[in-house]
């Protein structure tokens, strides 16, 4: 397949490190070394991925997630340190993908990766059908079993799940879903999600206070992992 | 602050005018005067040097006006009230005069101590974390060397354990750095929470996944009811604080000891308990826990209940570690309950 990613890192020891765990993994690698350069190479190489950091020198990592935005729904993905709370979440809204907190490994990161450039292949599984360990979800019929019984679940349960399974693997934020769900006039109301999600943990996962499958992400989203 | 001093020296004297008109028909004029005298006392003890002035001069017109034949004016027949008068603003002016010195002595003193405090404070920092980072500094670096150096004559099960416990130690190393510039943050009270509202499930939820490795060696319980109020918080530091809470039970009980995390509603709070059955601690431990570098030496800083306690705070609630009948130990917080937000149709529909 030999996906092309592009790597928007100010720090040289950080690119090497990325360069050298992706192309090992088999895909062409573009460095640009501030925001500048990104804007610039990622016209020029036409990149399947970006990775990008959001402590860029010269303009904001969001700035260029805007920028890549305006013309290519790549997948994108923001490395971010963990004292940059609110520039994370705003570069999701932003439109970034997903996010990994530094320090990592580099499996954390490949399997971000992975998730991604999948998501930007076969970006119908909205539509598809999830299984989460016992419990099975067909979005498209709007039916859900769990250990071979019907489960009933809510118009609202399914939209939800539904906007998750749009983006399958990767985080999505409050605003994103309450956008989604309940529409653009409850963009505040983080209090519905924590209600809702609740409510298809305890109907589909196995042990809802330590969830599988509809996975927190505190203070940012929700992450719906679902077999394979 | 000093207006309210004045008028309080306008209500001594109205309150001594009063006392003493209730006095006047049985008893000397001395006697009223010595009511006089006491409020300039207490104002000297209580208030500055203005509105003991002020008291004196207000008591003395008072006096003179209410009670020196001839009453009802402030002719002055006989010059033992001019005494009066001076008597009243001397006992004033000394007594306040002492109170002031005495406050500002304690006041420096005060400062002395926290200066002392800070500069402990910031020894102690300095000497555990130069401890705590050493170790893992001498690991990295002659494992790396020994990979950058010697790489082609080790074997393969020898390049990955080298490399294994340059990993290890980093992520330690970068966890104690978060620690500490954490703690910066929370005292130097630069950090703006984060409110929204949030579910102590969640949180709970996703730390135990974030912690799943270290607390491996452990079991935990969660015991939650099923009707368990949202609370407004910054959801990552108090999914921080009880991260640490658990780590910190985990670090300090043999393995295998069950950890349980419970919460409950009470009295317009929220109660958070991670309660550990372990051997326990002293009494005299549990009231020092909380202050920063208890630890300090005993694996990790003894940043980490520091931390807990700071987000707390900044969340108005209160944080205590308590002995567990047969043994053990209990360490909880409350977050303050809020009004709940309503819900859309479906779920009240429920």
């Amino acid at each position: 397949m030999n996906a092309t990613i592009l790597v928007v890192e100010d720090e040289p020891e950080i690119r090497q490190f990325l360069r050298s765990s992706l192309r090992a993994e088999g895909y062409r690698v573009v460095e640009s070394p501030n925001g500048q350069r990104a804007a610039v190479d990622a016209g020029m190489h036409k990149p399947d991925l970006a990775i990008v950091d959001l402590g860029l020198p010269d303009f904001d990592g969001v700035e260029v997630i805007r920028r890549i935005r305006e013309w290519s729904p790549m997948p994108i993905i923001v490395l971010s340190a963990r004292i940059q709370e609110r520039s994370k979440i705003d570069a999701l809204d932003t439109g970034a993908d997903d996010y990994i907190t530094k320090p990592f490994g580099v499996g954390e990161l490949l399997a971000r990766v992975r998730v991604a450039l999948r998501h930007s292949v076969r970006p119908d599984t909205g539509r598809g059908i999830l299984l989460l360990g016992s419990s099975f979800v067909d979005l498209e019929k709007r039916r859900a079993l769990r250990d071979g019984a019907e489960v009933h679940l809510t118009a609202i349960e399914f939209r939800l799940l539904a906007s998750l399974a749009k983006h399958l693997g990767m985080v999505v934020t409050h605003r994103q879903l309450l956008q989604e769900v309940w529409g653009p006039s409850h963009v505040e109301h983080t209090h519905y999600l924590r209600v809702y999600m609740k409510q298809l943990r305890e109907k589909l996962e196995p042990d809802p206070v330590r969830p599988r499958y509809l996975l927190t992400e505190t203070g940012v989203g929700y992450r719906l992992v679902a077999d394979d | 602050m000093r207006w309210p001093g004045y008028a309080w020296a306008a209500a001594a004297t109205l309150a001594c005018t009063l006392i003493g008109l209730g006095m006047s028909p049985r008893f000397d004029l001395v006697n009223v005067a010595m009511v006089y005298l006491l409020a300039v006392v207490v104002i000297a003890l209580r208030l500055g040097r203005g509105p003991v002035v002020a008291a004196s001069i207000l008591n003395v017109a008072a006096f003179n006006f209410f009670f020196v034949p001839p009453r009802g004016t402030f002719s002055v027949e006989e010059q033992q009230y001019l005494l009066t008068f001076a008597m009243m603003l001397a006992v004033g002016l000394v007594i306040s005069g002492l109170t002031e010195r005495v406050r500002a002595r304690a006041k420096a003193q005060a400062a002395l101590a926290i200066e002392a405090e800070t500069e402990r404070i910031r020894s102690a920092l300095l000497a555990s974390i130069s401890h705590d980072l050493r170790t893992p500094l001498a690991v990295i670096t002659g494992a790396s060397s020994s990979l950058a150096e010697r790489g082609e004559r080790l074997s393969v099960e020898e390049h990955r354990a080298l490399a294994q416990s340059i990993f290890h130690q980093s992520r330690e190393m970068s966890e104690l750095v978060t620690k500490v510039l954490q703690m910066t943050r929370l005292e130097s009270g630069t950090i703006a929470l984060e409110r929204d509202w949030d579910s102590l499930g969640e949180i709970a939820g996703s730390v135990l996944r974030r912690l799943r490795e270290r607390l491996a060696t452990h079991m935990v319980m969660v015991d939650l009811p099923d009707d368990l109020p949202l609370v407004r918080v910054d959801a990552s530091l108090i999914e921080q604080a009880l991260g640490n809470l658990l780590e910190n039970a985990a670090r300090h009980t043999p393995p295998r000891t069950l950890i349980r995390i419970r919460a409950q509603a009470r009295g317009g709070e929220l109660v958070v308990s991670v309660e550990d059955f372990g051997p326990g601690l002293p009494q005299s431990d549990l009231e020092r826990i909380f202050d920063k570098f208890h630890h300090a030496g005993a694996g990790g800083v003894g940043l980490g209940l520091a931390i807990c306690r700071a987000i707390v705070h900044l969340h108005h609630g209160r944080i205590w570690a308590e002995q567990l009948p047969g043994g053990g130990t209990a360490f909880r917080f409350t977050l303050p309950l809020e009004k709940q937000p309503s819900l859309p149709a479906e779920a009240l529909a429920r």
